[in-house]
């Protein structure tokens, strides 16, 4: 018999809409709402021996808290597996549920199941997550997908629940999340890049060992005319900070950005800066920041006439960008663009490493 | 990141010694950088050539903003 923990928000567990999503996390021993129709997709193998649940809202505005009593309501039924969801293009409900099963996982070592829609917001943070005992699995985009989701979650439950090997995503079918195992081939990787660059060349279908992160095009800004009367910034990912890491960044995965002011500055002197980044070697970087922000070459172009006097921005932007996840840098993007744009820049110098 | 900047309406130039990789995730205006840890410039020069090679990126960059592209387009400064 697996023993089962079902995980849902107040509307699935049955507790109502809207008006009860600030209530806090509760257990019931047995089922409620959605994680009945589980139970029943589960059949004789498995039994769900408590649900959880909790108001939309409050997960979000008191995440401590409610991972806290989630783990804790956890523990103590040990179960086999953990079901969050499914949360379909709910995106709170997404986030919440890849976000309990991420701590679930992580720190009471219990594999999890979640499924939502694959726009759901919650698919960004899974990816990054990257648990590898945490799955999560394709449904429609509305209720209408209830039961085809609850009768796959049952399925892949059980299995993570015996132990079984889970192959990769493309054979599986759950949303894949990036994460690359070793597996032994039949031939050696000269011989397969070989077969695909001729598939390739014929113009035949062929399936890449290593797939990249998919970008979505954005057409070309326009091109700066007098660029001597733009008003100009430097954004870089080099890591470049005033000597000390004043804001803490880490030399990876950082997810927060910061601009440093230079308006009084005429050059970068080694001692005084230093590069906090954990992806390329950074003594050059500290023995001349210029490799990173080259201001130096910036307030001569300025002298010159060749950037307008005062249309350097006084301050240059900067995250360290090394293993930043896309969704993370995305967002990044996004708020120093819009500062940016908010400061009246029109063309950016970006440097990065 | 720097296409967050584009679709803000920056125009943007991306100083990279990884240039195909800002290639391929479709930046529009791409310029040369010398090398992953020292992307504006090259500590293998005396200090002259390399601020005067900084310059010469930097200048680079100003004209990429200063160019229509239609597509991802790669300028190189001119390296000693």
């Amino acid at each position: 018999m697996t023993t089962v923990v079902h995980v849902l928000n107040q509307f699935f567990a049955g507790f109502g809409g809207e008006e009860k999503a600030d209530m806090p996390v509760a257990v019931i021993e047995g089922t409620a709402g959605a994680a009945r129709g589980l139970q029943v997709q589960l059949g004789e193998p498995g039994q769900i021996v408590c649900t959880i649940y909790y108001g939309d809202n409050y997960f979000h505005e008191h995440k401590d808290e409610a991972l806290k009593a989630l783990l804790e309501a956890v523990r103590s039924r040990q179960p086999q597996v953990v079901v969050a969801g499914p949360a379909f293009n709910s995106g709170r409900y997404g986030m919440s549920c890849v976000e309990i099963c991420n701590e679930i996982a992580k720190t009471l070592a219990i594999p999890c199941v979640t499924a939502m829609h694959e726009e759901n917001p919650g698919v960004g943070s899974y990816r990054d997550f990257a648990n590898p005992n945490v799955y999560c699995l394709r449904t429609a985009e509305s209720t209408a997908g209830m039961a085809d989701a609850l009768k796959a979650l049952a399925k892949f439950a059980l299995r993570l629940a015996r132990g079984e090997t889970i192959g990769p995503a493309a054979k599986e079918g759950y949303i894949g999340r990036g994460i690359r195992r070793l597996e032994k081939a039949e031939r050696r990787g000269v011989d397969r890049a070989i077969d695909m660059l001729l598939k390739k060349i014929h113009h035949e279908p062929f399936e890449t060992e290593i797939p990249m992160e998919v970008w979505d095009d954005v057409s070309p800004a326009p091109a700066l005319s007098q660029i001597n009367e733009r008003k100009l910034a430097v954004v870089t990912t080099s890591g470049v900070v005033p000597w000390g890491n004043p804001d803490r960044f880490k030399t990876y995965r950082n997810t927060h950005w910061q601009k440093y002011n230079i308006a009084e500055v005429k050059e970068l002197e080694p001692g005084k800066w230093e590069a906090v980044h954990g992806g390329y070697n950074v003594a050059y970087m500290n023995k001349n920041p210029h490799y990173g922000v080259p201001l130096d070459a910036l307030r001569s172009l300025e002298a010159e006439g060749k950037i307008g006097g005062g249309k350097l921005y006084p301050a240059y932007y900067v995250i360290p960008g090394n293993q930043g996840s896309p969704a993370v840098m995305r967002r990044v993007g996004q708020e120093i663009g819009s500062d940016l744009r908010n400061e009246g820049v029109e063309g950016v110098l970006f440097v990065a490493t | 990141m720097s296409k967050e900047l584009e679709k803000a309406g920056l125009t943007v130039a991306i100083v990279s010694a990884m240039f195909p990789v800002a290639e391929q995730v479709r930046a529009h205006r791409i310029v040369k950088g010398v090398s992953i840890p020292h992307p504006c410039g090259d500590p293998s020069l005396s200090p002259e050539l390399d601020a005067r090679l900084r310059r010469e990126i930097v200048q680079t960059a100003l004209k990429a903003l200063e160019t229509e592209v239609k597509e991802p387009t790669v300028f190189s400064p001119n390296m000693p």
